[in-house]
This record gives C-alpha cells, structure tokens and sequence, in this order.
C-alpha cells in the first residue's frame, strides 16, 4: 500500500513521517525543510509512506511545490494523510478542501491542538470529519503521541470511503466541469471534478497533463467561455482563481463556524515578544552576528580546538603506538606496516581529529533551524540582498551551505523565481562548508595561534562577501531581468528539544565520519601507494613519486599565490573530490601521523602570508565533485554547472594572488 | 496604504489588486487578500521588509510590495 503525506509547510509532515516509519528525515522550524519525496516503511505495517514538501495549495509556484502537483499526478498511490495545523486551520484547510477534490482516500491527522487552544481555538473533533467527511485524528507529531492511532487508522483495511463533495462552486463552474468530463469521455485516471477546478485556478501542471487529451486552443476557448460565464453572473469577479478561493473560502468559514468556538486570547504569545527583540528595527543584524561570533569562538576557540586537541594527541600517541605494537605483533611485513601507519592512520585520522569541531559546528546550525529562527534571519537579511538582487529566501540555502554545499543548493528549491533560484545555487558553494574546515583548522592552529577564530571568521565572511558582489556582478549581467520576489512565512518559536537537536547534530555529522571511513580511507590508500611508487619502481623517495610528478605540474601556476610546491599542488588536487582530501594527503605527504608535528613542518613550507592564501584559495577554488553533481542535478544544465566551477577557481586565483602579492608589498611576507 | 502603518497599528485590507502576480498569489496562499484583517508587528530600517500578522501568523514581505496595498486604518 502506498499513503502519501501531504499539508501545508512547517506543520510537521517529516516529524510525523519520521514518527510512523522509525527513519530519520531532515526536520526543522521553517518553510520548506522538505523539498523532495522521501520514501519510508510504516512500522506495523510495511505500507510505504511518502513524504512530500508541504504546500500551501496544489497550484505551485515553486520547484518544491510542482514536486507534489507532479507527483498527484503521475504516481499510484491509495492513501493520502493530510497533515493539518490545528492552529491555523482556515489557511489549511483550503488544501484539505483541494485534496478531497481529488478523490482518494483521506484522513486527516490535525496536529499542534495544544497551540490551537493557547491561542483560544477549541476544535470539535466530530463535527469537522462529519462536515468533510473524513476521519481525522489528533496528533502531536513533535513527540509522537497520537501517531499510533493514525497509524492504526491509515493501514485499516476497511475502505475509507472517498468523501463527497465539499464546495458547491456555483451553476457556472459546475456546468463546466460536466462539459470537460464529456470532452475527456472514456479518460478514467483522475477526478475530473479536481482536473478542471486546478485548471481554472491556473495550475500549469494539469493543463500540461490535459493538453495529452485536448488541444491547447480547444482547452483555451473552454477556460474562456467559463471566466465570461462567471464574470457575468458576478459582476465585480475578475478572475476565476479568484472566484474559485472566495468560494472555497466561504466554504471553510460555515464549517469552521460548525466546528470550532474562539474564547479570548491570553496576551501576546511568548513568539511575539521575542520577536520584538530578534527582529528589532536596529538590533536584529548584531544579534545575529553575535550569535555567528559565538558559534565561531566555541567550535575554534573556547571549545572544540581543546577537544580536538586532545583527540589527536590519542590517536598519534597511544592509539598509534598500539596498532603499531599489534602489527610487529602479527608480523606484518614493513610495506603493510608502512600503509597502514603511514597511510591510512595520517590520512583518516588526520580528518577524523576535527570530529569535536564539526559537531558543535552542526549543534548551532540545528538549533538555528529548529527554533524558527532562520526564517527571521532571512527577513533581516532581506534588504541587504534585495541590494545584490536576490531576497532574504537565499540566506537560508547559504547558511545550511556552512554545514554541507550539498543540501544548501538543494534548499535553493524554495525560491520561487528562476533567476534567483540559478544565482543562489551558482554562489552557495562559496559558502565555507564543514568539510573546509579542517584545513582552516589546521593552518590557524600551526600559524595564527593567538587569533584562530577571528582569522576563521574572516574567511567565512569573506565566502559571503564575495558571494554578494559575485551576485550584484551576475544580476547586472549575465542573469538581468525577472523581477525578485520575496514573502516568507514567520514560523513561532519552539523551545528546541534537546532530543531532535542531538538526532539531528548527529545525522549531519555522520555523514562526515562516514566519509572518513570509506571514501577518505579509499583516497588515503591510493595517496599512500601514488607517494611511494615513482617511475623509479616502489619505495622511491617522496619526491621522486608520481605524486610529486603530477602535484609539480601545478607548482608553477601556484608559485605566484605564495605556495608553489608539488605538495600544494597535489592536496588541492584531491581536494576536489572531498575538501577534508587536502588534510589527508598533507598528513601522508609530510609523512606524520598526527597534526601537531604537521603543524610544525608546514610552518618551514608556508609563510604565514602564504597560509592565508592558502586558505583563501581552499575556500573557493572548486565545489567538491558531490556539489558538481548535485548543481548539474538542480539547474539541468552543462553550461551552468561548468560556468559554477570555472569562476570559482577564477575568483580564488585572483583573491589569493591579491592576497599574497598585495602583502608581500606591504612587507607581511 | 499598507506601508503607511505605523508599528502596532492594525488595518483591514481594501485593495490588493496592483500588486505583483505572483506576491499576491502568495500573500493569498497565506489567506490575505481583500477584506482581511492584518496588524504591523514591525518594519525594517534602511527600506527594508515589514512583519504583518493576520490570524495569529506572521509574514514578512517587501516595503515596495506594501506600497501597493490599499487598507484601512481600524
């Protein structure tokens, strides 16, 4: 059986679905967490359940909303759960009405009732799945009660009958939809009543559908006649999607007047008064950069450099002693040994030191999204980029872009113009992702010791300095036109549970471990042998190996940017496939195990000039090979995905070279 | 005009028609549209967005959008 999850944004649709299949989705506090179908297994049942982004109606103006449109209407499915926001039921249920049209099965599952009734909304339960004709079921999805019920009530086999009609759309309209049922006689896929209200509402995706079975001037000349027919019986309607949501909303209004009674509010909501701090006129830019000094001072300063530490003084000192013991011990030959201690350990262990950081990195960026207040930071950074032409929307893919490029382009899917879309999605790899930070962390700590999270801070910042410009630059040439759009819904406060905070730290991490046991132990193992083998047969000397052949053809180019050696040239190399590559091969190269006396040999091969460029061009030069991919996945396209890696790599040879040159004649070098 | 709010101040929507196709077809996804009741919670400085709140949620959108909704003042 498949059960489709559908409702509007933000009322927990993905809380639920991670509830009722035991699986763990991306949830958060904002609009628009969701942007694809996610799969999952029902616990009791193995019906597959389909979590869908959330939608205010089926008529998208969004990729992430055409997603669900599309997908009503080209995949099977038996069930549908319509997950309604108790709180803000009139909004809703114009989708639950939508739905209905549709003809499926339907339950509701109505959830935040506890926030609905400290707003003073009591909701007869009865009398609303009487008035729809729907079973609905309280839930509260956050902490899973209710859920069983549901579940219970979507696996029953019993039929649930598909509900009756719930807008009577007026002698025009529905004359209208006996007319297309006719002309689509024989078509038996979809509710032809649904097909031709979505029509007339303008929703491009079933007008496409329906162009299979009628021709695009017949299928005009019928949308035509209804909106005169309309217009003339009700003088002062001017569209039909217009006419069409007043009646849905009159609609909405008799039932809730049935079902619900409003008693007096309780004094503004604990929301509105933080609100009237974060959001202030003047302080809500310093709040939120203080709020980023704090994240920076933990993860760099106060917190995770002492972690981090200490995690690498373990792993060099008793952990590689030990296996080292225990290779002698088995009598591994020399070669093996070398492999493993040289190789693998520098290489793996090299990443993995940075763990303690890139935790706490991702616990910020959790509770940034979980409280509700990134939709806030895109509201109080929306001036600042309407500037720069995007809106305040194209923050939220930037800031997730600091965990990991990959699901900050993703999240770009939630801008509704294509221009904006495209340009957030070019400029998101600029962001400083999670796996960039290991390389800063280590050449602050060998080079800028007194000044580690500021000199952080200053890299970081500069990706969105540059990004900015690159965006004004881009709006005013290559992408111009389209006007920018920017509405963006506030989602109230929720005091983050401490539960989904470390489930979802942990998630985003693992996948950081995760690649340090497989592709990165992969990687160090191939680094290992290209270091060792030269043309001269194996065991050659460092600097006689392939490696330093083919890091040497970059030298030169790199000479002018303050780190001209092969060994530059080779981690920026294995840096494209994953940007923490640059810390393993430096570990195997340099021949260390751990990153204290890596430290110590870099500071003979850089200045610290030439470190800062370093990690300059580290921050910019190319997305890793999964951003490439999943920018020619989202723009569909070889052109922008070529143009996305060239004039990154354009941008960090001039910014480093201006770095490096610039300071050398200011006498920093 | 919306953007002549003041903080606090509440107003009923009177005409929303001049306003951008797809902002108005958002603001409706929200339920504003003509007839709706909505309160200035907050206004950016510099020219920046306004928060509204309409049947206890909040929204964000643009000065410049806000210039071109007709409300009255209650």
């Amino acid at each position: 059986m498949e059960i489709a999850l559908l409702g509007n944004p933000n009322t927990g649709k993905t809380s639920l679905f991670n509830n009722l299949t035991g699986s763990y989705e991306y949830v958060g506090n904002w609009s628009g967490v969701t942007v694809e179908k996610k799969v999952g297994i029902l616990k009791n049942s193995g019906a597959r359940l389909i979590d869908l982004p959330g939608v205010y109606s089926l008529n998208p103006l969004s990729r992430d909303e055409g997603v669900v449109t599309q997908f009503l209407l080209t995949n099977e499915f038996d069930k549908m759960v319509n997950i309604v926001d108790a709180s803000q039921l009139e909004r809703n249920l114009h989708l639950t009405l939508q739905l209905i049209e549709l003809g499926k099965p339907l339950i509701i599952g109505l959830n935040m009732i506890d926030v609905a009734q400290k707003r003073g909304i009591r909701i007869n339960l009865e009398k609303l799945s009487e008035r729809l004709g729907v079973s609905v079921a309280p839930v509260i999805a956050r902490s899973g009660k209710g859920c069983d019920y549901l579940a219970r009530l979507v696996t029953a086999e019993e039929k649930i009958p598909a509900s009756t009609i719930p807008v009577d759309y007026g002698p025009e309209i529905e004359k209208s939809i006996r007319e297309l049922e006719q002309m689509l006689a024989g078509y038996g896929q979809h509710s032809v009543r649904w097909l031709t209200i979505q029509l007339f509402e303008g929703n491009p995706y079933v007008k496409e559908h329906l162009l299979d079975y009628i021709s695009s001037d017949q299928l005009d000349r019928f949308i035509e006649k209804t909106r005169c027919a309309v217009s003339q019986a009700h003088p002062g309607i001017k569209s039909l999607e217009q006419f069409i949501f007043k009646k849905r909303q009159a609609a909405i209004a008799r039932l809730l007047e049935e079902a619900t009674e409003k008693s007096e509010e309780t004094g503004p909501p604990l929301s509105e008064r933080i609100d009237q701090i974060v959001t202030n006129k003047w302080m809500g830019i310093p709040i939120f950069l203080l709020f980023m000094y704090l994240l920076f001072m933990l993860t760099f300063d106060w917190l995770g450099f002492p972690l981090s530490d200490a995690l690498d003084a373990f792993i060099s000192g008793p952990f590689t002693s030990g296996l080292e013991k225990v290779l002698i011990f088995v009598g591994a030959g020399e070669f093996i040994q070398s492999l493993i201690l040289d190789g693998i350990v520098a290489g793996v262990g090299g990443v993995l030191v940075f763990v303690p950081q890139i935790f706490i990195l991702f616990f910020f960026i959790s509770l940034l999204e979980d409280s509700g207040y990134m939709a806030r930071v895109a509201l109080v950074m929306d001036r600042l980029m309407e500037g720069v032409g995007l809106n305040g929307k194209a923050f939220i893919p930037m800031v997730i872009g600091f965990g990991c490029n990959v699901p900050g382009i993703m999240a770009a899917r939630t801008i509704e113009t294509p221009r904006e879309r495209l340009l957030t999605v070019l400029l998101t790899p600029l962001m400083s992702c999670s796996a960039r930070l290991p390389v800063y962390a280590l050449f602050v700590g060998a080079f800028f010791l007194h000044h580690k999270a500021l000199i952080v801070l200053s890299i970081y910042v500069l990706g969105i300095v540059v990004a900015l410009i690159l965006a004004k630059i881009f709006s005013k040439t290559i992408l111009k036109g389209e006007t920018s759009l920017f509405v963006i819904e506030l989602p109230p406060y929720r005091v983050p549970q401490l539960k989904t905070l470390t489930k979802s730290t942990w998630e985003k991490g693992k996948g950081f471990i995760k690649k340090a046991g497989t592709f990165i132990f992969a990687g160090s193992v191939f680094i290992w042998l290209l270091s060792n083998a030269g043309p001269g047969g194996l065991n050659v000397a460092m600097n006689e190996s392939y490696l330093a052949m083919i890091g040497g053809i970059f030298a030169p180019l790199l000479e002018p940017l303050g780190f001209g050696n092969w060994q530059a040239g080779a981690a920026l190399l294995t840096g494209f496939l994953a940007k923490e590559a640059v810390i393993s091969t430096m570990n195997i190269i340099y021949f260390v195990p751990d990153e204290a006396s890596l430290q110590g040999l870099l500071s003979n091969a850089f200045t610290p000039l030439a470190a800062y460029s370093f990690m300059v061009f580290i921050l910019l030069y190319i997305p890793c090979l999964a951003t490439v991919a999943t920018i020619k996945k989202e723009t569909s396209s070889y052109k922008w995905t070529i143009f996305a890696s060239v004039y990154a790599l354009g941008i960090a040879y001039l910014l480093s070279f201006l770095i490096y040159q610039g300071g050398k004649l200011l006498g920093l070098g | 005009m919306l953007e002549h709010l003041k903080a606090g101040e509440k107003a009923i929507i009177k005409d929303i028609s001049a306003v951008n196709k797809l902002v108005k077809r958002r603001l409706l996804d929200f339920g504003i549209t003509e007839g709706t009741e909505i309160c200035m919670k907050c206004k950016m400085p510099f020219g920046g967005p306004f928060m509204l709140e309409c049947y206890g949620q909040c929204v964000g959108i643009r000065r410049s959008d806000a210039s071109d909704i007709k409300v009255e003042r209650i």
